[in-house]
């Protein structure tokens, strides 16, 4: 009697668990076969760019757009978040790029995480990080009588690149059109001949799901808890045959 | 549908319920801001200098940081014999920004600033960073302190240790009083 009532509640659980993992364990087996097979399958070949996931990935969408420059170059981020001039690749900034500005001989390109100031012929100087002392809040730059202007939510702020400071001012600018604008049709025809638009391969998606990572820790958790839902499947699953043996034997 | 079997689909929509609701979260740490470092450093905030990087310049951090340096100069606070640097490196993906003290060259301190990768952040501890001092650069551009690496996060620690390395070697070049403003 106690045999048949153990038998059962492992019964019970195993199928629980088996009905709970359903989902997952077909997912998780057929992703594994995919990328076992991802060199023969061309996985890696396989480029997304749906804006959706390039967003959710943290890389500026296929780049369409940029800042044309008093010069007539063009400064716009392409090929997962390289700034790039025209057709120079120059530095990797955390997109957006949220504004850009020429004064004199130097370009200033303001990107999420850094003001990248540039030479005119786009050689990197240097970045000025939030970590530096670049305000958290600034959406925008603009040039006015030879300096740069940062602006803040509620500050403007005046910016010496010599010495790399932020000094608060109350100047009232003139108004300034900062949005970026559609790429010309030649630098878009560049950067689709060249494969820089931005895009994640279908190995690294299907990769990221299957490990969980796709959903950040969170996702990571998850995979954990069915890896080890599956070790007590296998358990139930042992015990279940021991048992059934148990069972036979005790009734000859 | 029976009382068991409801049971179970209730489990299951449970599990994947609980993954789809979970937030995203991040791991990024920002342990301190540059000014705050330097002002910890020096007790006071010294003008930022410049180091530009020359070709002679360039091709020896090329050497220290096994690629190219970015950029055409580096900026440094300096009181006396003393030195700070504030240089990012890429650990695995993400760069990681490291404050390095060098005085009389020699590495008086290394601190994290920023770590942004998910894994390997085992860098930032005391522990780990107290191995830098006193350490000094080699004619080869290394260090001449063995380093003890950290399991799972050898590409930081990687990084730091270039890192070290090119503080004390942009140190020298602007406390022997050449290519500095």
């Amino acid at each position: 009697m106690k045999i048949e009532k153990s038998i059962i509640l492992n019964l019970r659980w195993h199928r629980r668990i088996g009905l709970s993992l359903f989902l997952m364990v077909i997912f998780l087996a057929l992703s594994g076969f995919a990328l076992n097979h991802s060199v023969g399958l061309k996985l890696g070949n396989s480029k997304l760019s749906s804006d959706w996931l390039l967003s959710w990935y943290g890389l500026a969408p296929t780049a369409n757009v940029g800042f044309e420059l008093n010069s007539g170059n063009w400064l716009y981020q392409a090929d997962d978040s390289k700034l790039f001039l025209d057709d120079q690749a120059i530095v990797q900034c955390m997109p957006p790029l949220l504004s850009a500005a020429e004064l004199g001989q130097q370009i200033f390109a303001l990107c999420d995480d850094a003001l990248v100031m540039l030479t005119s012929q786009g050689q990197l100087i240097e970045k000025f990080t939030h970590l530096q002392g670049l305000p958290e809040d600034i959406s925008s730059i603009t040039v006015h009588s030879s300096m740069l202007y940062l602006h803040g939510i509620s500050n403007v702020f005046a910016f010496d690149a010599d010495r790399l400071t932020v000094t608060p001012t109350s100047i009232i600018l003139p108004p300034s059109n900062t949005a970026p604008r559609p790429l010309p049709e030649a630098l878009k025809e560049y950067l689709k001949a060249q494969g820089l638009s931005s895009s994640i391969s279908l190995e690294t998606l299907i990769l990221d799901l299957h490990s969980g990572r796709f959903f950040g820790d969170a996702g990571v958790l998850f995979v954990d808890i069915v890896g080890v839902l599956l070790c007590i499947l296998a358990i139930t699953g042992l015990w279940a045959w021991v048992n059934h043996q148990r069972y036979r034997k005790d009734r000859g | 549908m029976n009382k068991k079997t409801l049971k179970s689909l209730l489990l299951m929509g449970s599990v994947l319920l609980t993954s789809l609701t979970s937030p995203l979260v991040i791991a990024k740490g920002v342990f301190q801001s540059g000014p705050d470092f330097i002002a910890e450093v020096f007790q006071q905030q010294p003008n930022a200098k410049v180091l530009w990087l020359t070709d002679d310049i360039r091709e020896n951090a090329k050497v220290i940081l096994d690629r190219p340096v970015m950029g055409l100069r580096v900026r440094y606070h300096q009181f006396d014999l003393t030195t700070a640097w504030i240089i990012e490196e890429i650990g695995k993906e993400m760069p990681i920004t490291i404050g390095v003290v060098v005085t009389d060259n020699q590495i008086a301190r290394v601190k994290i600033l920023a770590y942004r990768e998910s894994r390997g952040g085992e860098v930032r501890y005391p522990a780990y960073t107290k191995q830098y001092l006193g350490a000094a650069l080699t004619d080869n551009h290394r260090l001449d302190q063995s380093i003890d690496g950290i399991t799972g996060a050898t590409l930081s620690v990687w990084a730091v240790n270039k890192v070290a390395a090119l503080a004390l070697y942009y140190h020298a070049q602007v406390t022997q009083g050449r290519d500095s403003t």
